[in-house]
């Protein structure tokens, strides 16, 4: 540590590990909130769920390079005035640390007109794998509550690399292209 | 129209807060905002968002037709354009180049394409690998020039740019308090102070309380959700400039400072160089806070650069407590 001589140690702040928070939870948007932020003007959301054939989840896989985990599709059509205006499909990613759902909206020429993050939570690893865990996930609805914690919401930590949101949106372009068009 | 959310949002401030969140620059992007109104926040919120999203397609790496990326494909041969919000990120990181004695260099791409952390484009020119930041060269009517054959990235700098600008289209918008924090790079403004949070550098999932602050801005840098494995050993992208080599992942480095730009580049040079950057961090007004992984204790060291004891300091970060308070927990 010589080369910090001019640095201030400050004695008082040496943390122990047991006085950090422990992960923590946003909930950004419901899905009904988010579903008139992406189509501002549509007045009707048409629930149109889609699973997956086998042959659907391998051409979506080679045409996006993701794998696909899961056959079912929450999708719902947008429409104004009856007339159809593009899709909002919900979905679901996680990396080793975190845990996001988001959504897409596709227009009617097939590109992406927006993508919005509903809930971030964020973990430690081990508990994504863990069965249990994930199951709390599983089958949530719009109304449940997430409490947002008030006293972290400043985090300045370093990227959490979004890759596999990236991904799982080129995934549902794709799934767009093999079961809604 | 988010009356739930803003309930659970606002039992204790007046006016509508909003929170949201979008993929951008490689990150999670989130702002929030006050305001009067539902829709005055929802509108300045959407207008923060463009303002991210025209640095992310100017100043992508990765996309074919950012600014960024026609600067590397063919301002060796020409002189060529860019947009006013290019040149001003290349004219900040010229000036935090020259300050910091090119502790901080935007030519270090290549490096980081060895490394696998950024894309290799076929459609890039050789580079000769003696080019540095002063071989970019700005010349007037925003054209840019490189003089040698190299590749550049603003990812050091661009976020932290992206940051200010959202900031500045949730002021135009009349939004009373708002905070945009891109995967660290944050900056806020408003009446009500707030508690700044980073990660702890050996467990990063864990998140520790550092300071307190009103206004200004803060970025952090570390390499534990970034590092990759590179020749059986573990590296980050924060590379030294003059050596090349990267920067370990035992620590954290956060930078107080008026606009997050300059907050975002300045954690490139306390990393690269921690003794040198005191001058540097003087001569931007900025403070920088330290923390590494004590093996020992599994806790972690917090190193300010500045007396945290100095009245300046404080009233000039708009920081309430000093930091030992804040961290007394």
């Amino acid at each position: 540590m010589s080369n910090l001589d001019r640095w201030l140690m400050i004695p008082a702040l040496i943390l122990p590990a047991a006085a950090s928070a422990p992960a923590f939870a946003v909930q950004y948007l419901s899905v009904e909130q988010a579903q008139k932020v992406l189509f501002p003007g549509a007045d009707q959301f048409e629930a149109r769920p889609v699973a997956l054939s086998a042959a659907q989840r391998s051409a979506i896989e080679s045409a996006s390079g993701v794998r696909v985990r899961t056959a079912e599709v929450a999708a719902w059509h947008a429409k104004q005035g009856g007339k159809a205006t593009g899709w909002f499909i919900l979905d679901e990613v996680y990396g080793k640390h975190e845990f996001i759902t988001y959504a897409v909206a596709v227009g009617l020429d097939g590109a992406v007109k927006g993508v919005e993050i509903l809930d971030y939570r964020e973990t430690h690893g081990g508990e994504v794998k863990n069965p249990k865990w994930r199951a709390q996930f599983t089958g949530k609805k719009a109304g449940d509550t997430l409490k947002l914690d008030e006293d972290i919401k400043n985090i300045s930590g370093a990227t959490l690399s979004c890759k596999h949101l990236t991904d799982g949106v080129k995934r549902l372009l794709a799934t767009y292209e093999a079961a809604l068009k | 129209m988010n009356a739930p959310l803003d309930a659970a949002l606002l039992q204790s401030q007046p006016g509508v807060e909003h929170l949201r969140a979008r993929p951008l620059l490689g990150t999670l992007v989130e702002i929030a905002a006050t305001g009067a109104s539902a829709e005055q926040v929802q509108a300045g919120i959407e207008r923060a968002f463009q303002a991210v999203e025209m640095v992310h397609a100017l100043m992508s790496y990765h996309a074919a037709d950012s600014d960024v990326s026609r600067i590397n494909r063919c301002a060796f041969e020409r002189p060529l354009p860019v947009h006013e919000h290019t040149w001003r990120v290349l004219t900040a990181a010229r000036e935090m180049a020259e300050a910091s004695g090119g502790l901080f260099d935007i030519s270090i791409a290549q490096t980081l394409t060895q490394l696998g952390f950024l894309p290799r484009h076929a459609d890039f020119p050789r580079i000769s690998g003696r080019g540095n930041w002063r071989h970019v060269a700005l010349l007037p009517d925003n054209r840019v020039r490189l003089m040698r054959r190299l590749r550049i990235d603003l990812s050091g700098i661009a976020k932290g740019y992206a940051v200010d600008l959202a900031i500045k289209a949730l002021m135009d918008s009349g939004i009373s308090a708002g905070r945009v924090n891109a995967g660290g790079d944050l900056r806020l403004f408003g009446d009500a102070t707030q508690t700044l949070h980073v990660r702890h550098p050996g467990a990063p999932t864990s998140i520790v309380p550092l300071v307190e602050l009103r206004a200004g801005a803060a970025a952090t840098s570390a390499g534990y959700y970034t590092q990759r494995r590179h020749r059986g050993r573990m590296i980050t992208p924060l590379i030294h400039p003059h050596t090349r080599a990267a920067c370990g992942v035992e620590r954290s480095v956060t930078v107080l400072a008026q606009d997050c730009m300059t907050a975002d580049a300045l954690t490139k040079v306390v990393h690269a160089d921690p003794a040198q950057a005191g001058a540097v961090l003087a001569r931007f007004n900025a403070r920088a806070l330290m923390l590494e992984h004590d093996p020992v204790s599994g806790g972690c060291r917090i190193f300010d650069s500045a007396a945290t004891g100095q009245p300046g300091c404080r009233a000039r970060w708009g920081i309430a407590n000093d930091s030992e308070q804040a961290c007394d927990v």
